[in-house]
């Protein structure tokens, strides 16, 4: 069985203290004392460690012989793990549980007894109760194979309701995982009355399993979850006067390492970091005040206020405002930018926003146009266009929704944003090569999800740390899915691969030739340098007085920085050459 | 010769160009290849210049702002192209073939030069309209003396003159063939900037203003004349309407030469380049003290302190890096993280399968770029080779899933290459698609299902008539685009520069505020907005909207988060909660 409070949409801002906290506590009956039980609530603790390392978490098992809670007051209850942070020191111990030989730990340490699921509940609402932090979220959930706990005993069954009820009333969601057991589990019999009827189901309109998806849980995969969270609320204004409040979301944003931590080397705790600002000659701090801001252009120095910086980037109020619609077919595919934004009505903000924005999803829609608006987020930023393509809602045979109603915003491109190619004139494919390709192309069909491919960069770091945690030998090998399946693909074309080649190309042609040999046979790869040329000051002087310092490269330009002292704060090549001009003309 | 209607010079008047334009809208240049031009700008300033119809500005005031801010684009531009300034009908005389009462009041103001902010300072304050008169023809002589004797032995890849003149002095063409055929083997394009249209032959008079003297008639039968004998090529300039607009600062486009495979025994050489990618500005602020504006009298450092009462500080030399996990948090250090990290070969697009268009989500698209690929320039097996994938993949609907890594130790991507078939060209347009770990599967309260939020039929209409006053596509004929987002200039640099300019040149006088043609140009078009009126005043009386009165603060975490998280709660999938969505 589990508990989780789970951070609430701005917790983690607020405070570090009293994030989430999951609470396990699996029933131990014989049956139940297999290997497959620890293995899941493993699985629990290292992906709860890697998506939300801020939850509170605690393991209780009960139908146990042995029993252990503070003033040992609940029989047949075994508090494993305490509500707390998981660590690696817990994912061990609950590593420990695994397998024929963890069951037998298992067994001599907490042994199989009496089932009593409301002395189980009581105990844990005991665990909330002692932790002084504030939770937002509390989740329990109930890990077992039985639907009738209590095999028939009514007086227990009533109990645990009654426990259940008090919990939820304490705003305790309970969740029930069910595992496989023969002949079905049966929710009905026992479990219906105690788990969270879904929420505002009338209100919301969301229907979900009563339990979720196991194998959810075994999947070994780590990610950073993310709350659901708007990353702004505005107006949407259709025109003066008519504004309708809605919530932008983020729903597909490139996961990132999470920061490194600084820490001491001698006690490996970490260290925070103070940036100072101070005068260089009089050695006295300087407050952000102290300070201006310039930009050089053709040698003049343009000094502005921070302030006056800020203000150049504020065009309008942040919100999004209609500028009209256009066909669908006017969005051009290759007008992307950044992740698009999703948009979703916020009715407690203005009421009455719901039903125009779902008027004019639904009119969108049908009638295949995208709205264009302009879209200011926050403060001092400047506006971006975004094109609002309607989606609809759409939900599985059980009800759930697989796709949610709102806008989709997709960012648009300015002038400067769109480069401008010099496109090769070349011969284009006869018939038979385009049908040639159509057979290959008919053979590597899949069917394209796009939750299938993991980043393998990212499940190797999470794999590495766990290591380290763990003190294990070697990293959990990852399947890198990025990588083509090249033998099946072989295997699949045959010999149509060949056969294309004939037809495109001549004998001689060599597809995987280098067009220009980079390296000189007999040297190895890159790890040589160029012989560094070292300018001498005239020559450099030269270039400055000409105005072409432009012409020398950028590793040219740093080497030049190095040799004359010059001191540059960013990288760019302009940046380079205005502080070597700076310096040279002094 | 090629009209251009411009609206810069005066409303409704024309630039008469010749290839290249003086002006060119993004997107509209034929290549983007590194390139260094010349220019001499000639300025008329004979009197007539400062005549004009009342009510009007004249001329010279007109031609004047054009020059500035065309020098103001050059000189944030920070390219190397160098400009001359001539004037004409000045009160002075100074060129080089000025002899006895030859080429009079003719100034060569600048000589060849990068543009600057003093040359910005000098026009705004020492080019004054003249009390002479001087034959355009002789300038245009004068010019093109400047330009061979100042770029000799020099490399160029262009040599412009743009000339600004009402035409107004009489102009003798005798030597009009030879300053052609001068033009024309120096290879000078020329370009002219006249403050009347010339479209209907150039006799009729513009429309509010007066008709055109003897002289300009005259003036631009010869400028015709010149223009056609120089027209050889196709003329595709296009004046950008609006003068103000800085160029964008261009970039080489950067090859990436790569191969593509299909299995092991399938490649094609390729070569990609960044079509779109949000453009940034190349130079940054930097702080300086507020006193005396150095960079060097202020040092930024970072310290680090121990998590103890006294803030210990302690060495960077005596830090290591962790990363948490869970209550721990594990060291790590760069060299042991470099070590275990995934590693990748060297670059790639490999293809992984193909797949139906209508199963990639557009709005699921990640990365900051699209790119753009082709077969290599001189190789027309590849360009054969990529043309039957191109065309197969269309003819299907289908594109291809890759695997796509810039370099060796770059991050892995997997990303959708959609064919891409034009009338000029044909390539690959590839996309980064997310990974597993990017998608954050929210779900969202249902809007059909509630009878609170369901739009009568009568509501539905009035949405109706606002989207059909609201369409910027006009549906019949020509389906012209009203607003077109990549035409607008990234109004972020617009003002950054405008800001800078004024700043450079006033340094002490507060910022301007933002030019009027900005404001205009990032909104709703005024047809637009005079057409929705109506159906907007309807929508708003179909449907009431009540702004809700906050609560100064929320007591509970159940009220605070309650309401922010519709649809989470029980509704959370185990997934979500354990991270595995």
């Amino acid at each position: 069985m589990g508990r989780e409070s789970s951070c609430g949409p701005y917790y983690q801002l607020r405070t570090q203290k009293g994030g989430n906290c999951i609470v396990g506590i699996p029933s131990l009956s014989s049956q139940e004392l297999t290997s497959h039980l620890p293995k899941r609530r493993l699985d629990v603790y290292t992906s709860k460690i890697i998506s939300s390392d801020k939850d509170l978490v605690a393991l209780v098992f009960y139908g146990t012989e042995q029993s252990k809670n503070p003033r040992n007051s609940f029989k047949h209850v075994y508090i494993y793990h305490d509500l707390d942070l998981p660590g690696a020191r817990r994912v061990q111990d609950v590593d420990g549980l695994r397998g024929e030989k963890g069951a037998q730990v298992a067994g001599e340490t907490m042994g199989s007894g009496n089932t009593n699921l409301g002395e189980a509940l009581w105990c844990c609402s005991n665990l909330y109760s002692d932790i002084k932090l504030r939770l937002s979220h509390k989740r329990l959930m109930i890990f077992t194979c039985r639907d009738t706990p209590h095999g028939g005993d009514g007086e227990r069954d009533r109990q645990a309701r009654t426990k259940a009820s008090d919990l939820k009333e304490t705003g305790v969601v309970i969740d029930l995982m069910h595992l496989m057991k023969p002949g079905g589990f049966d929710v009905s019999l026992f479990f219906c009355d105690v788990v969270s009827p879904p929420e505002d189901e009338a209100e919301l309109g969301l229907q979900m399993e009563p339990c979720g998806k196991l194998e959810d849980l075994q999947k070994r995969v780590r990610a950073k979850e993310m709350k659901k969270r708007s990353v702004a609320r505005l107006n949407l204004c259709l025109g003066e006067g008519m504004n309708v409040a809605v919530g932008v979301y983020i729903t597909a944003l490139q996961a990132r390492k999470p920061n490194a931590i600084k820490l001491y080397r001698d006690n490996n705790e970490p260290v925070r970091t103070k940036t100072r600002l101070y005068h260089t000659q009089t050695g006295s701090l300087l407050l952000p005040s102290d300070t201006k801001r310039v930009q050089v252009y053709a040698g003049r120095q343009i000094v502005m206020e921070k302030d006056e910086v800020d203000v150049i980037k504020k065009f309008s109020d942040p919100g999004l405002e209609l500028i009209g619609f256009k066909p669908m077919e006017r969005l051009k595919l290759h007008h992307h930018l950044r992740s698009a934004v999703f948009i979703y009505p916020e009715e407690e903000m203005v009421t009455g926003s719901a039903c125009v924005f779902t008027a004019l999803l639904r009119r969108c829609s049908e009638r295949n146009v995208f709205a264009l608006c302009k879209y200011t987020r926050i403060r001092n930023s400047p506006p971006r266009f975004l094109a609002l393509v309607p989606q609809k809602e759409e939900v599985d045979d059980g009800q759930a929704q697989i796709v949610a109603p709102g806008f989709h915003g997709i960012f648009l491109p300015y002038a400067d944003d769109i480069r401008t190619l010099d496109t090769p004139q070349l011969p284009t494919a006869s018939e038979s090569q385009v049908d040639k390709m159509k057979e290959i192309v008919h053979k590597l069909r899949f069917k394209y999800r796009s939750d299938a491919f993991e980043n393998p960069v990212l499940q190797q770091h999470y794999r590495n740390l766990e290591a380290l945690a763990l003190d294990l030998m070697a990293p959990e090998h990852i399947e890198d899915l990025t990588m083509p399946n090249v033998n099946m693909m072989d295997q699949r074309l045959g010999s149509l691969a060949q056969e294309f080649r004939d037809l495109v190309y001549p004998a001689d042609y060599n597809p995987e030739g280098k067009t220009a040999p980079k390296r000189k046979p007999g040297e190895f790869c890159g790890t040589e340098k160029k012989p560094k040329v070292e300018m001498s000051e005239d020559e450099l002087r030269g270039h400055v007085q000409k105005g072409n310092l432009g012409k020398l490269t950028v590793p040219v330009l740093k080497d030049a920085c190095k040799q004359f002292g010059v001191k540059v704060t960013g990288t760019k090549k302009q940046e380079l050459i205005d502080a070597l001009t700076a310096q040279l003309t002094k | 010769f090629q009209q251009n209607r411009c609206n810069e010079y005066s409303p409704g008047n024309v630039l008469v160009s010749v290839n290249p334009p003086l002006l060119e809208i993004s997107g509209s240049c034929p290549c983007v290849l590194p390139n260094k031009d010349t220019l001499v700008l000639c300025l008329d300033v004979g009197f007539s210049m400062s005549n004009s119809a009342t009510g009007q500005e004249p001329p010279f005031q007109q031609a004047k702002k054009v020059i500035q801010k065309f020098v103001q684009r050059q000189v944030f531009a920070e390219n190397k192209d160098e400009l001359g300034l001539v004037l004409f009908g000045s009160d002075n005389t100074k060129n080089n073939l000025a002899k006895d009462d030859q080429y009079q009041n003719i100034s060569v103001h600048r000589h060849l030069m990068i543009p600057n902010f003093e040359l910005l300072e000098e026009i705004q304050n020492d080019v004054q309209p003249g009390s002479q008169q001087a034959d355009w023809l002789d300038a245009l002589v004068v010019c093109m003396d400047l330009l061979q004797n100042e770029t000799l032995g020099k490399k160029y890849e262009r040599l412009n003159i743009v000339m600004l003149t009402d035409l107004n002095t009489p102009s003798s063409p005798d030597q009009l063939d030879i300053i052609i055929g001068n033009l024309k083997r120096a290879g000078i394009t020329l370009q002219f900037f006249l403050p009347f249209p010339v479209d209907g032959g150039g006799s009729n008079p513009p429309h509010g203003g007066k008709a055109l003297s003897r002289e300009q008639q005259q003036g631009l039968e010869m400028t015709k004349k010149v223009m056609m004998s120089l027209d050889e090529e196709d003329v595709t300039g296009v004046c950008n309407p609006d003068l103000s607009v800085f160029k964008r600062v261009e970039k080489r486009p950067m090859a990436w030469p790569c191969t593509l495979t299909i299995g092991s025994s399938l490649s094609i050489k390729i070569v990609g380049y960044k079509a779109v990618c949000e453009e940034r500005p190349r130079k940054s602020w930097s702080v300086v003290d507020a006193q005396t504006h150095q960079k060097d009298d202020i040092k930024r450092d970072v310290v680090y302190c121990l998590n103890d009462d006294e803030e210990t500080e302690v060495q960077k030399d005596d830090t290591i890096q962790g990363y948490r996990y869970g209550s721990d948090i594990v060291p790590f250090s760069k060299v042991d993280q470099d070590q275990m990290k995934y590693k990748t070969d060297g670059k790639s697009f490999a293809v992984l399968g193909f797949t139906k268009q209508s199963m990639i989500n557009r709005h699921q698209f990640v990365g900051t770029q699209v790119l753009k690929v082709f077969a290599p320039k001189d190789d027309e097996h590849a360009g054969v080779a990529l043309s039957g994938l191109i065309r197969a993949l269309d003819d299907l609907k289908m594109v291809a899933v890759v695997r796509y890594v810039y370099a060796r130790n770059g991050n892995p991507q997997v990303g959708a290459a959609f064919p891409c078939i034009k009338e000029k060209y044909e390539c690959l347009v590839y996309v980064q698609l997310p990974f597993m770990e990017d998608l954050r599967q929210y779900s969202f309260p249902s809007l059909e299902n509630n009878k609170k939020y369901t739009p009568s039929e009568d509501q539905l209409s009035a949405v109706d008539s606002l989207i059909d006053s609201m369409m910027l596509v006009e549906e019949d004929g020509e389906k012209k685009d009203l607003f077109k987002v990549n035409h607008i200039p990234n109004p972020q640099y617009q003002r950054l520069f405008q800001c800078l300019h004024h700043r450079a040149v006033n340094p002490s006088v507060p910022l301007p505020p933002m030019d009027p043609w900005l404001t205009t140009a990032l909104q709703r078009p005024l047809a637009v907005a005079t057409r929705c009126q109506a159906p907007l005043e309807t929508l708003k009386k179909k449907f009431p909207l009540k702004e809700v009165v906050k609560k100064k603060e929320l007591k509970t975490s159940k009220e605070l988060f309650g309401n922010s998280c519709l649809g989470t709660g029980r509704s959370t999938s185990l997934a979500e909660l354990f991270g595995n969505g």
